[in-house]
Order: C-alpha cells, then structure tokens, then sequence
C-alpha cells in the first residue's frame, strides 16, 4: 500500500510532540489546527497517529483536530460564509462564488499531567 | 514520595512541518546562491510529467543548461527517460513515500554537479494531493493537469490550483477526441487561483512549447536578476 501523506505528517507532528514534551510529563492530548487547503482526511490522519505513536512515550495520546473551513464569498451579492466544501451555490443564485482556504498545518497546544512538585 | 499530578495545556503554536521547512529554506538560499530557476512538477500519475520533460529538455538542448530530480516509487524508468536528453538526472527512490521531501532533494543536489546549471526541475511523485504541501525549496511550483484526467480535475485539487505559479494542461491533441470542457476546467482555476496562468501544451505533439519555454526563459532570467542584485 501506498504510504498517505498523513502518515508523513503524523510522523513529523510525533516528533515535534517529543521535542515540546517536558521531561516527565505524559502527554494526554495534542491539538492541530488545519487549514481547508491541506486536504487532511481526519480518518486517515487519526490512523496514521495511532500508527506512529505505538509504542512511544505519547502512545494513546489523543489527537484533536481543529478543521478550518472554506470560506466562500459571493461578488454579486457580499454574502461571506464558511463551508466544507469549495464549490457551492450562493443563496442568491450565482453558481461561482469564490472560495477561499488556509493551508495553515499547526501544532497548536499540548495538554499534559506533570507532577505536582 | 510522589506528589498529585495536575492536567496543564501548554499552547506551541508552531507549524508541523516546520523541520522540512526549515531544510527547503536552505536549499531556496542555495538556488538562489547558483542563480537556479528551480520548478517543482506536480501531476497525477499519467499526466505526462516525464514525456513534458523529455520534450521540454530536447528543446532546451544547447539553449539551457538544466538538471533535473526525479522522484520515483520504485522504478529508475524516469531518471533512465530523461537521461537520455540531459547529462544531470539524479533520481530519488521514494520507497512508499507518495511525495518528495525538502531532505531528499538537499541531499540528490549533493549528488550533482550544479555548476553552470541554470533550470532545475524536480519531478515529483505522480500525486495531486500530498506533494503540494511539502515545501521543497523551488523557484515555482507548476501543476501539470491533462485532458484524460477529465475537466473536474482542478476542483478537486484547490490545493495545487492555489499553490501553482503556474499550470499546464498536457495533451492539448487529444482534444478532438475527449469531451474536456476547457471553459469549465479554466472557470474552476480561477475561481481558486484568479491569477494563475494556464497554458495548453502537447508533450507529443510539441503544441504549445514556446510558451511554456518562453515562461522558463522568464525565470532563468528573474533567477539570474535576483542574484546579481
């Protein structure tokens, strides 16, 4: 099977988890934020997370995603709104509203449990 | 004696990839350094990537010295292709990866003589989707799209459309036979990418060519402007 590239950005993001992790610390919960741009199947990245974190110091961490949508904006009549998906009708009838998305891809926070000193 | 845990959130706020970022930086410097035009060839498998560049370095002999990067799953068929036009062709073997990787292309550019080398192009894996968001230090990003991927092609891939200075659309001979609807695939780029330009080109024929030479003789020349400056 071909390798899907949520596996790689799995993989970068577990890294990047073990570099920001505090020493001691057991890492509960790790939040990313996506852009509609990136085109992430929360399914194949949730896989891909578990996949490489197996077997790690952050095994059975969970991953939250924070999908950002599109936002689409019509020109004929100023409508703005967020949708899944890019191609969509405007309520005004005009078939091309334009859509816009981020491509951000990023580690927003980690929720840890430290020893209480 | 071990104390009572408490449950902390720590905010990061840094990009995922910023390690690949980090190296496809260096790569830009180095590039920039050699004044090379570098171009990163996105497309779906079968859009003709490795034919556009064998026709593409046939007409660029004794015009361009170029070098070129081609990142394969498994096989050397490519790099051996393209060999046969241009005397730098390192091929990158991916194994599973579905797309390139900025350490990868550092790394063949090691294996390369680059100097005098004014264009390089990196074919990448044959993939619409994950190599879009690995930066890999190129000039430009060119998406290639043809008319058998059909004319919807664009829509589903905003993320190419978006990030490409430029696409290509392959196989421009094929138009007679092929219901592709070029106002529509053309509609949908730039409702995503108002800007970007798209030129029609035929890697058999040779259709089109000039132009998208013409576009590479503009970057060489933009690539060699910025570093005398």
């Amino acid at each position: 099977m071909r390798r899907v590239h949520e596996f790689s950005i799995a993989e970068a993001l577990l890294a990047q988890v073990l570099r920001h992790a505090p020493t001691g610390a057991q890492v509960r919960e790790v939040e990313i934020r996506v852009g509609a741009l990136r085109g992430i199947e929360p399914e194949a990245l949730q896989m891909s997370w578990e996949a490489v974190t197996h077997e790690t110091a952050v095994a059975g961490c969970t991953l939250k995603m924070d999908l950002q949508p599109w936002t689409i904006t019509c020109p004929e009549c100023g409508r703005s709104w967020t949708s899944p998906i890019p191609f969509v009708d405007c309520t005004c009838g005009n078939t091309a509203p334009a859509p816009v998305g981020g491509d951000e891809l990023d580690l927003v926070s980690m929720t840890v449990d430290e020893e209480e000193t | 004696m071990s104390g009572q845990t408490r449950t902390v959130r720590l905010p990061i706020a840094e990009r995922v990839l910023e390690a690949n970022d980090e190296i496809a930086a260096g790569v830009r410097v180095e590039l920039a350094r050699r004044s090379i035009f570098a171009i990163d060839l996105i497309g779906a498998p079968g859009s003709g990537k490795t034919a556009l560049l064998e026709t593409t370095l046939r007409a660029l002999s004794g015009r361009r010295r170029p070098a070129v990067l081609v990142g394969d799953l498994a096989t050397r068929r490519d790099g051996d292709r393209l060999a046969r036009w241009c005397d730098r062709v390192i091929q990158i073997s991916t194994g599973e990866g579905c797309h390139l990787e900025a350490g990868q292309v550092r790394l063949a550019l090691g294996q390369v003589d680059l100097e005098g080398v004014d264009l390089l192009f990196i074919e990448n894996v044959g993939n619409l989707i994950c190599p879009v968001g690995f930066d890999l230090g190129q000039t430009a990003k060119v998406g290639l799209f043809s008319l058998t991927e059909g004319d919807d092609k664009a829509a589903k891939h905003p993320y190419l459309v978006t990030a490409a200075d430029l696409l290509l659309l392959n196989k421009i001979d094929l138009a007679p036979y092929l219901s592709f609807d070029r106002a529509a695939f053309e509609a949908d780029v730039h409702l995503l990418n108002p800007h970007v330009p798209i030129l029609e080109v035929s890697a058999t024929t040779g259709a089109g060519l000039e132009a998208w030479l013409a576009w590479l003789d503009r970057g060489v020349a933009r690539a060699r402007g910025a570093s005398a400056t």
